[in-house]
C-alpha cells in the first residue's frame, strides 16, 4: 500500500511515517500543508491518504478542504483524516459524494495503535473507519427527533458499531453474539429507518450517516 | 527663534482682544436692534417663525465666529472641539460674553492712551518744553518710569485675565455639558469593553492553539511510541521495543516542559508570589538575546497594572525576538506619582505593524486601564513600546 501522510507538526508526521512504515506500507511522501497535499498526490497516485483536518496557512480546515478535492479529483485513493476534535460537518463533507474508503478520526486516537491501523487497514481495503466519539454524537444528536428512537438498545449498540465502520462479523466479536444476530438486527434497523435494500455493505453505513448526518 | 514666536503669539492675543471688542460692540448692537426689531414681529404669529428662525441662525453664526477666534487667535485647542451647543445656548454665551469682550477692548485702549502719553511727554522734553511746567530732573522720571511699570504690569495682567475669561466664558456655555462628557466616557468605556472581550478571545483562541497543536501532538506521538513499542514487544523484539520505551520517556519530558510554558503564557504564576520585578527577570532569563531590566518602582502597582505591564513586556519581547531580530533588548520600568511607564526598546530591523494581532491586544488591555500606548518602530529600526499606565 502506497501512503502520502500530511501533518504540520514535524514530529507526528515523522512517528506516523515510522509507525506505518513499521507496518510494512509504503509512505511515498509526508507534507506540511494542504496545497502540497493536493499537489503531491497528483504527482503521486498513493492508494491511501492520511491527513490533518488542520493545516497552515490557515489552521481552520484546510487538510478538509484538501481532502474532499483529492475525493472529488481521485475517487479510488482512500482518505483518512485525522482531527483535533468532533465535527460533525467535517464527516458529512468527507461523505458527500463516494461514501467509500473514507474514514474520519479523533487524532487522539492514533495513540490507540492497533485501532489506528485497524482503521487505516479497513479504509484501505474499501471501507469506511469512523471514530466511535463521531458517531455516538452523530447519535446523541439525532436520538430524540425521530426514528432512531424506536431502536432498541441492541439495535442502537449494532448501529453505532456498524457506523464505525465494522462489517457484520467484527460486530458479532464486539458484541459477543452469533452473526446471524447481528444480521437480524441490521435488517430490522434498516427497516425501522426506512432505507431501501442495497446491495454493497459500505454503501449502507454511508447511508446511515447520511441519514443521521442530515 | 524662541522670542520671535513668543512676539508673534503675543501679537496674535492682542489682535484677538482687539476684535473679540469689536465682536463685542457688534453683539450689544445686534441683541438691542434684534430686541427692537423682534419685538413687535412677535407679536404677529406668522412672522415669529421666520424671525426666530433667523434669529437662531445669526446667534449661532456670531458664536461660531467666537469659537473660531479662541481657536485661532487664542490658540485655545479646547475650542476647536466645542460643537452642537444649539441657538439657546449660543444666545446665552453671546449675551454673557460681550461684557467680557468690552473689557478686553477698554484695556487695549487705556494702554493706547498711556502709550500716547510717554510719546507726548518725551517729545516736549525732546524739544525742550515741559507740558505740564515740571522740569523732567531725575527723580521725576524715575518717578513717572515706575508709575508707567506698574501700569504696564497691571495692564497685562488684566489682558491675561480678560483671555482666560473668554475662554472660560466659552467652555461655560459652548463646551460639553457633564452629560456630555458622561456621555463621551460612556462610549468610550463601551469600547475598551468591547476590546478587551475581543482580546480575551484572541488570547483564548492562542491558548487553544498552544494546547491543540503543541501539547496534543506531543502526547499523540507519545502515545504513538508507546504503541510501537508495545507491539514491537508482543512480536519478540525486545531491543527494539526497549529503544522506543527511551524515546518515549525522553518525549514524555518535552511534553511536560511544554506544557509548563503553555501555563505560563497563560498566567505566570510568578506574578503573584515573587511580583512584577522578578516576573520580568524571569522573561529576560528565557530570552535567547541579552535583555536588561531596570526596574524603579519603589511599591507595588495594583494587580491590573502589573499583569498589563507583564504582558506588554512579554509580548514585546517575544516580537523583538520572533520578527525584528533584535540583538539586545531594553526593559525599562518606572513609576511617577501617578502613573507607571514601561518601555522596551530593540535594536532589530523595526517596522513593527501596530494593526498586528499581538499589538493590538496589548492596546486593548492597556486602553482598558485608561493607560497610554505608542509604538514607534520606523522600518530599519529600533522599536520602542511605550506605555504609560494610571496607577490611581
Amino acid at each position: 500500500m502506497r501512503v502520502i501522510i500530511a501533518e504540520d507538526s514535524a514530529l507526528l508526521r515523522d512517528g506516523l511515517r515510522r509507525l506505518l512504515v513499521d507496518e510494512g506500507y509504503t509512505v511515498v511522501d509526508a507534507v506540511g500543508d494542504g496545497a502540497t497535499l493536493v499537489e503531491s498526490v497528483s504527482r503521486h497516485l498513493p492508494d491511501l491518504v492520511v491527513a490533518d483536518v488542520r493545516m497552515p496557512p490557515t489552521h481552520s480546515d484546510e487538510g478538509l478542504r484538501a481532502a474532499v478535492e483529492i475525493r472529488r479529483r481521485w475517487p479510488s485513493i482512500g482518505v483518512l483524516m485525522l482531527s483535533q476534535y468532533v465535527e460533525q460537518r467535517y464527516a458529512v463533507d468527507l461523505l458527500t459524494g463516494h461514501g467509500t474508503r473514507v474514514g474520519y478520526l479523533l487524532k487522539d486516537r492514533v495513540a490507540d495503535v492497533g485501532e489506528f491501523l485497524e482503521a487505516l487497514a479497513r479504509v484501505g481495503a474499501g471501507g469506511t473507519a469512523f471514530d466511535p466519539e463521531v458517531v455516538r454524537q452523530l447519535l446523541r444528536r439525532t436520538t430524540h427527533s425521530d426514528p432512531l428512537t424506536r431502536l432498541t438498545g441492541r439495535e442502537k449498540d449494532v448501529l453505532d458499531a456498524m457506523a464505525q465502520g465494522h462489517n457484520n462479523a467484527s460486530i458479532a466479536a464486539r458484541l459477543h453474539v452469533s452473526q446471524s444476530a447481528v444480521e437480524k438486527h441490521v435488517r430490522s434497523i434498516f427497516d425501522k429507518l426506512g432505507l431501501a435494500d442495497a446491495e454493497g455493505y459500505s454503501r449502507r453505513v454511508l447511508a446511515v450517516l447520511r441519514y443521521l448526518g442530515e | 527663534m524662541r522670542i520671535w514666536g513668543a512676539v508673534v503669539a503675543s501679537a496674535r492675543l492682542v489682535w484677538g482682544l482687539a476684535v473679540g471688542a469689536l465682536t463685542a460692540v457688534a453683539t450689544l448692537a445686534g441683541l438691542a436692534a434684534g430686541g427692537i426689531v423682534l419685538a413687535p414681529a412677535l407679536a404677529w404669529p406668522s412672522a415669529r417663525e421666520a424671525s426666530m428662525h433667523r434669529l437662531a441662525r445669526t446667534v449661532l453664526w456670531l458664536a461660531e465666529f467666537e469659537r473660531h477666534r479662541l481657536y485661532r487667535l487664542f490658540g485655545d485647542a479646547e475650542a476647536k472641539t466645542y460643537r452642537g451647543y444649539g441657538p439657546e445656548r449660543a444666545l446665552a454665551y453671546l449675551g454673557v460674553r460681550w461684557p467680557v469682550g468690552l473689557l478686553g477692548g477698554g484695556i487695549l485702549l487705556l494702554f493706547v492712551y498711556g502709550a500716547g502719553t510717554i510719546v507726548f511727554f518725551v517729545w516736549y522734553w525732546l524739544t525742550g518744553r515741559y507740558p505740564d511746567n515740571i522740569p523732567p530732573s531725575p527723580w521725576i522720571i524715575t518717578y513717572l518710569a515706575v508709575a508707567c511699570g506698574f501700569a504696564l504690569f497691571l495692564g497685562v495682567q488684566g489682558l491675561i485675565g480678560v483671555v482666560r475669561l473668554e475662554r472660560n466664558v466659552a467652555r461655560r456655555f459652548l463646551g460639553p455639558t457633564p452629560a456630555d462628557l458622561l456621555r463621551v466616557r460612556i462610549e468610550q468605556l463601551s469600547a475598551t469593553r468591547a476590546d478587551v472581550v475581543a482580546a480575551v478571545d484572541a488570547e483564548r483562541r492562542r491558548i487553544e492553539r498552544d494546547l491543540h497543536d503543541g501539547v496534543q501532538q506531543r502526547l499523540v506521538a507519545l502515545g504513538m511510541l508507546l504503541g510501537r513499542a508495545r507491539r514491537s514487544g508482543a512480536a519478540g523484539d525486545e531491543a527494539k521495543s526497549a529503544d522506543l520505551l527511551a524515546q518515549a520517556h525522553a518525549e514524555s519530558r518535552e511534553i511536560l516542559d511544554e506544557l509548563r510554558e503553555v501555563a505560563w503564557r497563560v498566567y505566570p504564576a510568578a506574578l503573584d508570589t515573587l511580583g512584577l520585578k522578578d516576573a520580568l527577570a524571569g522573561v529576560a532569563e528565557r530570552a535567547p538575546i541579552p535583555v536588561t531590566v531596570r526596574y524603579d518602582v519603589p511599591d507595588a502597582p495594583p494587580a491590573p497594572v502589573v499583569t498589563a505591564a507583564y504582558f506588554v513586556v512579554s509580548e514585546a519581547v517575544t516580537n523583538a525576538v520572533k520578527h525584528a531580530s533584535a540583538s539586545r533588548i531594553e526593559i525599562v520600568v518606572t513609576r511617577e506619582r501617578k502613573t507607571m511607564t514601561v518601555r522596551v526598546s530593540d535594536d532589530g530591523g523595526g517596522g513593527a505593524d501596530p494593526a498586528g494581532a499581538g499589538l493590538t491586544g496589548l492596546a486593548r488591555r492597556v486602553a482598558a486601564l485608561d493607560g497610554r500606548f505608542a509604538v514607534i518602530s520606523p522600518v530599519g529600526g529600533p522599536t520602542e513600546v511605550r506605555v504609560v499606565l494610571p496607577c490611581a
